[in-house]
């Protein structure tokens, strides 16, 4: 349409929007449509009631009910993305899981027959179990008592953990490596050396944990 | 005879207070004497840490085992539940009854004296 006729229209502040409290989440599991009317609890069906009468939120275009979509892998690519270019962000994503693949493929294909079940070759469990590796146990927040900081042992949430696994291996890779390398080639390096709890990454944890132990007589300063 | 019992005025005006102009303190400026409807401002008691029990233990065993994490599953299990207990208790309990010692917050304290105000004229 022509700019002329959308002239009139005026601009709808869009930042601080946010939906009705009365929208409710959208279901993307397919499971959930399969089952039957009679196998559903109590619950369940005053969910499916809410459902009828109430509006939904639109979902968003991260979630998706493919088997292949995994929320940790998306969260990867979103941090690894810059300007807003997820098409670079995904396509990096893939060709990591696809370079872990080659790299223990040809491991596998080398080593002598009793060894062979002991390698991993799937990259999504490279994947998860590298990130959990790197997961910090306990961090460090500073506190000020007496007009002095301290750095006093905290107990992390969740997101907390996996957002710091995933930060640190990503500037691992693109502060300290070689400048002509290719992120793939680096990020699956740095995966299967985390997957074996070797590694830049790993250290790095470690130093934490082990400030986090010199400090640990500041540990009361806490109030939560 | 015992020395007998003078009120605290007495004592006061022999040992010669009164005559060195030293007065007791007019009330200047005087504020209106009537209850405000608020209360001053006090610092929350602070809760102690929770779980340090849990992270010395885990502490202890990371130094033995040299940081390895796979040695002492066992403790970060117990850390990890602790921590989730507390942070569950943390959310339960509710703001509105009274704290360990048995005070209201003062902001608590001043929300409901706002709604139920000293009636100071009658109109």
């Amino acid at each position: 349409s022509s700019p002329a006729a959308l002239a009139p229209c005026r601009i709808m502040p869009v930042r601080w929007s946010r939906y009705n409290p009365s929208y409710l989440e959208p279901e993307v599991r397919k499971e959930s449509y399969q089952k039957p009317l009679e196998e559903l609890t109590e619950e369940e069906r005053e969910q499916a009631e809410l459902k009828a009468v109430r509006p939904i939120k639109a979902a968003p275009p991260t979630l998706s009910s493919s088997v292949f979509s995994d929320p940790m892998i998306s969260k990867f690519t979103n941090m690894m993305m810059k300007s807003g270019n997820k098409v670079l962000a995904r396509s990096l994503m893939s060709q990591t899981l696809e370079a872990i693949k080659r790299k223990q493929l040809e491991k596998y294909h080398k080593a002598p027959e009793n060894e062979k079940e002991t390698i991993e070759c799937n990259p999504y469990v490279i994947f998860h179990q590298a990130l959990k590796n790197c997961q910090p146990i306990i961090g460090l927040s500073n506190i000020t008592k007496g007009g002095k900081t301290y750095q006093v042992p905290v107990p992390l949430t969740d997101n907390r953990k996996r957002f710091l696994a995933m930060k640190w291996l990503i500037t691992e890779c693109r502060e300290n490596k070689h400048r002509r390398t290719m992120m793939p080639e680096k990020l699956s390096q740095e995966l299967l050396l985390a997957f074996n709890n070797e590694g830049p990454v790993i250290k790095k944890k470690h130093v934490l944990h082990k400030m986090a132990e010199a400090n640990r007589a500041y540990a009361h300063f806490r109030w939560w | 005879m015992a020395a007998p019992a003078y009120p605290a005025w007495v004592t006061r005006w022999v040992s010669g207070q009164w005559r060195n102009k030293k007065r007791p303190p007019a009330l200047r400026p005087p504020r209106t004497l009537a209850l405000a409807d608020k209360v001053a401002n006090r610092r929350e008691q602070l809760t102690e840490a929770t779980c340090i029990t849990e992270m010395s233990v885990m502490m202890a065993c990371w130094k033995q085992n040299d940081f390895n994490d796979a040695p002492c599953a066992k403790e970060i299990s117990t850390f990890y539940d602790c921590v989730a207990k507390a942070e569950k208790e943390r959310k339960n309990q509710n703001e509105d009854s009274l704290s360990s010692r048995g005070n209201l917050p003062s902001s608590k304290v001043n929300k409901l004296l706002k709604r139920f105000p000293q009636i100071t004229r009658y109109v």
